[in-house]
């Protein structure tokens, strides 16, 4: 520890310098972590990716019916009804221009209540209803200098 | 004049010593003038100083009901306690950013004294790096963010905290998390030092490696605070959700722990330089990516502060760290040689480089998804998101493997392990894995992956308690009772044990999050008085519903019988309540009760009347082990980092004339 100060000077240039050889066990061992980093990455990309639409989008889109997609918006309100022997909630999201009903059936977070901005994610129902498999909520914020506003969430 | 006014005096003064530090400890050390850096260090002192005077006049006007400053009126009210009042000051964003520098000043100021006797040539620029990071966090305080600005009219009440926030977790995760971001600046301030004075040598690697244990150790324990907080008061059974702000907090976190790890090759073998100075840089970087996510509301979250212009500022600044850090080190790399060649992956060293590379692979896939939406938005032009179930998917296979190789590394000798020795250490714990892994199907654990992880986390208890036992059992042999031989193995040798604590609190943590993944129950009910429902052992009696009014917040509790494999277990009350201002925002009590290893964990998600009651129950198995291996790994962080009593020999030394590396 005393010597490490002392003993190793700055490497000084040997001549002929030769070149460094990587022992093949690290490149495989390197080579497989990152060969299945990348693998597992692309492979769960492409399974989970999710689209994040605004409800004017998810009506105009014509692949979504098939796969969960996430939607941000406003509850608007009065608007909330809870069905305790169904155990679900309904209530309408609305991004200032389109409202769309939709029906969770999870832990509804504390926050939950009309004007918070919502983030659900599943499936538009054929009747209209967004059956939503998961439900996200964002605190309101009071005074502030640059609110995100009902529209602003949705195009974020 | 206000408490407020002397704040944002004391908040300005700070700004200006912060800059005079900084070109001080920059002139003082090109043109040699000891003077001028010792006014350098002691301006970092008075930086800290005027942060205390700015952080008790913020806290003195909490405290007092200064509706006049806007940032009271919004974040508290009258109705408050004290000690949510108190944590209001870090609530919101402007005082978690005066937080932020007070911290920073704070350790700046304890790395200014317990370097004193450093290398003189490194700490001007240590200075430096700290000041010129402490100047931009206090131009954007004083600049955009001040906490202390005055409304015209002062309201008669203020807005309150929001009632999620007002529970014992807020009182210590987020002071906790912002130390911990904020004190990833310290390590990177000796590696900017290092490289812009070109002294890359082993003296350097050790101050780091501390600083960096005590970072990582503060980070630790805020991210598992910010879990237990999550699961006690969410109901959503659960304690991490890979939200992009929690995911924020990891990255800096896995950097981490990769450098304290690859570092010790470089002290061994002077190997890993590159590696060890990335990963330096890559932290700091990514502490600061995280603090520009959370606040700029650029990645959607359920984490959300109040988004003002602020954005902008931190990511200029994050490209110039980014920026300055590249620079420097392509600049430094010749003097990155390696003193001696890795000689096979199958080494302690090789373990070690594994390690990064997983560490790595984790950090990089967390980021990936996290900042997804942007990139998708960007190359496709539609945003598109991942869930839980991508980071699930991607991190599960690369954790386990790094939980293999954590419990095969420590086995490895240096520089070329034998298979026998490797062996010789392995067999018992490799055949107490084989034994867990043929008979956990046998006790109805079916789930392939599940059961890997167990083996995996038996093998590596295993190797650890093995190792315990043979060190203890040599210092037996010596003389010493059993106990006493423990304490003295960690003691004398901190890293090394401190090391395994580590280890084993993660095993414990890993268990828990196998266990609580994989085999978690949930169920909903609705009741009426009297009326019983059952699941997976528990039986769960409705009785009824009761509420008290006290401060104005009113509480609604209802209350159950529980019963466990026939016999009674006690009530429980899950309930709720709701504070004054925010009458549509009930906020729940979850009820949690653990018997044996296994939480039953009930929310109560409706009530009609005096005779309906519904709730969420969930069984969530193995959750306890993970508040005990977090204990365990801040544990072992703590023993890492104390320092060692060597310290006194070293003084003796140097009394004796016998030149001494001066190293912290």
């Amino acid at each position: 520890m005393l010597l490490d100060s002392v003993a190793r000077p700055e490497a000084a240039p040997r001549a002929p310098r030769r070149r460094r050889k990587i022992p093949l066990s690290f490149v495989l061992a390197g080579l497989a972590v990152a060969g299945a980093v990348l693998y597992l990455v692309l492979a769960n990309t492409g399974a989970s990716a999710e689209y994040y639409l605004t409800i004017r989008e998810l009506r105009a889109c014509t692949t979504c019916s098939a796969r969960s997609v996430r939607v941000a918006g406003t509850v608007a309100p009065n608007t909330i009804v809870k069905d305790a022997a169904a155990h679900t909630i309904r209530f309408t999201v609305s991004d200032g221009a389109q409202t769309m009903p939709v029906v969770y059936g999870g832990t509804v977070p504390d926050i939950f209540q009309p004007g918070i901005q919502v983030v659900v994610e599943g499936k538009l129902g054929g009747n209209g209803v967004f059956q939503a498999q998961n439900l996200l909520a964002k605190c309101p914020s009071k005074f502030q200098s640059a609110t995100p506003g009902a529209a602003g969430a949705a195009s974020q | 004049m206000h408490f407020s006014d002397l704040g944002m005096i004391a908040q300005l003064l700070a700004l200006l010593f912060a800059l005079y530090a900084l070109a001080a400890s920059l002139l003082g050390a090109r043109y040699t003038k000891p003077a001028l850096l010792a006014s350098g260090r002691r301006s970092v002192l008075m930086v800290a100083a005027f942060l205390l005077v700015a952080a008790f006049a913020l806290a003195v006007s909490f405290l007092t009901r200064d509706f006049g400053v806007g940032y009271v009126a919004e974040h508290s009210n009258r109705a408050m306690p004290w000690q949510y009042t108190l944590s209001a000051f870090y609530g919101g964003q402007e005082g978690s950013l005066l937080y932020w520098t007070l911290m920073l000043s704070l350790f700046a100021s304890i790395a200014v004294l317990a370097h004193r006797r450093a290398p003189a040539g490194l700490m001007p620029f240590v200075i430096a790096a700290l000041m010129g990071i402490e100047s931009f966090f206090l131009l954007v305080l004083n600049v955009v963010s001040s906490p202390f600005g005055r409304l015209r009219i002062a309201p008669s009440d203020g807005a309150g905290l929001n009632p999620i926030l007002q529970d014992p977790g807020m009182l210590v995760h987020p002071p906790m998390l912002l130390m911990g971001y904020m004190s990833f600046s310290v390590p990177f301030a000796f590696a900017a030092a290092a490289m812009i004075t070109g002294r890359l040598d082993a003296g350097w690697l050790r101050a780091i490696r501390r600083w960096m244990l005590a970072s990582w150790s503060i980070q630790t324990t805020g991210l598992l605070l910010g879990m237990w907080w999550a699961y006690h008061v969410l109901g959503w059974g659960g304690y991490w959700g890979w939200d992009p702000v929690e995911n924020a907090a990891l990255l800096p976190w896995l950097t981490a722990t990769a450098f304290l790890h690859s570092t010790m090759v470089q002290e061994r073998r002077g190997s890993l330089k590159v590696w060890n100075l990335g990963l330096v840089l890559a932290t700091f970087a990514l502490s600061i990516f995280g603090t520009f996510e959370v606040r700029s509301g650029i990645i959607s979250s359920v984490h959300s502060f109040s988004y003002s212009a602020i954005g902008p500022y931190f990511l200029g600044f994050l490209a110039v760290v980014v920026a300055f850090s590249i620079g420097l080190f392509v600049y430094r790399l010749p003097r990155l040689r390696t003193e001696h060649e890795l000689d096979t992956v199958v080494s302690r060293e090789g373990s070690f480089l594994v390690n990064n590379f997983l560490l790595t692979g984790i950090a990089f896939a967390v980021f990936w998804g996290t900042v997804f939406p942007i990139l998708s938005e960007t190359v496709r032009g539609q945003t598109m998101t991942v869930g839980a179930s991508f980071y699930q998917q991607v991190t599960g296979p690369l954790f386990l493997a790094l939980l293999f190789v954590m419990g095969v590394g420590p086995l490895l000798a240096w520089r070329r392990a034998s298979w026998a020795s490797v062996w010789r250490n392995i067999r018992w714990p490799a055949l107490a894995a084989a034994l867990c892994a043929a008979i956990l199907p046998l006790a109805g654990v079916t789930n392939l992956w599940a059961n890997l992880g167990f083996a995996v986390c038996t093998l590596v208890a295993g190797t650890i308690l093995y190792e315990l036992w043979r060190g203890v059992r040599v210092r037996h042999a010596h003389g010493e009772g059993y106990p006493r031989a423990l304490v003295m193995l960690v003691a004398r040798h901190r890293q090394r044990y401190g090391g395994y604590l580590v280890h084993l609190g993660l095993v414990a943590l890993a268990v828990g999050v196998i266990g609580s993944q994989s085999f978690q129950t949930e169920r909903d009910f609705t009741l009426h008085t009297g009326q019983t429902a059952s699941v997976a052992g528990y039986t769960l009696t409705y009785r009824g519903i009761s509420g008290v009014e006290e401060n104005g917040i009113q509480t609604i509790t209802t209350r159950f019988t529980v019963g466990r494999d026939g016999r009674p277990a006690g009530d429980i009350l899950p309930g709720e309540r709701i504070f004054p201002g925010f009458e549509s925002q009930p906020t729940s009590i979850v009820s949690i009760t653990t018997y044996g290893a296994q939480d039953f964990y009930v929310f109560l998600s409706g009530y009609e009347g005096t005779d309906q009651a519904s709730v969420k129950v969930f069984i969530n198995p193995l959750v306890p082990l993970i508040w005990l291996g977090g204990l365990l790994m801040l544990a072992g962080g703590i023993v890492c980092w104390w320092p060692e009593r060597r310290r006194a020999a070293r003084l003796v030394e140097a009394a004796r004339g016998v030149p001494v590396e001066v190293a912290v």
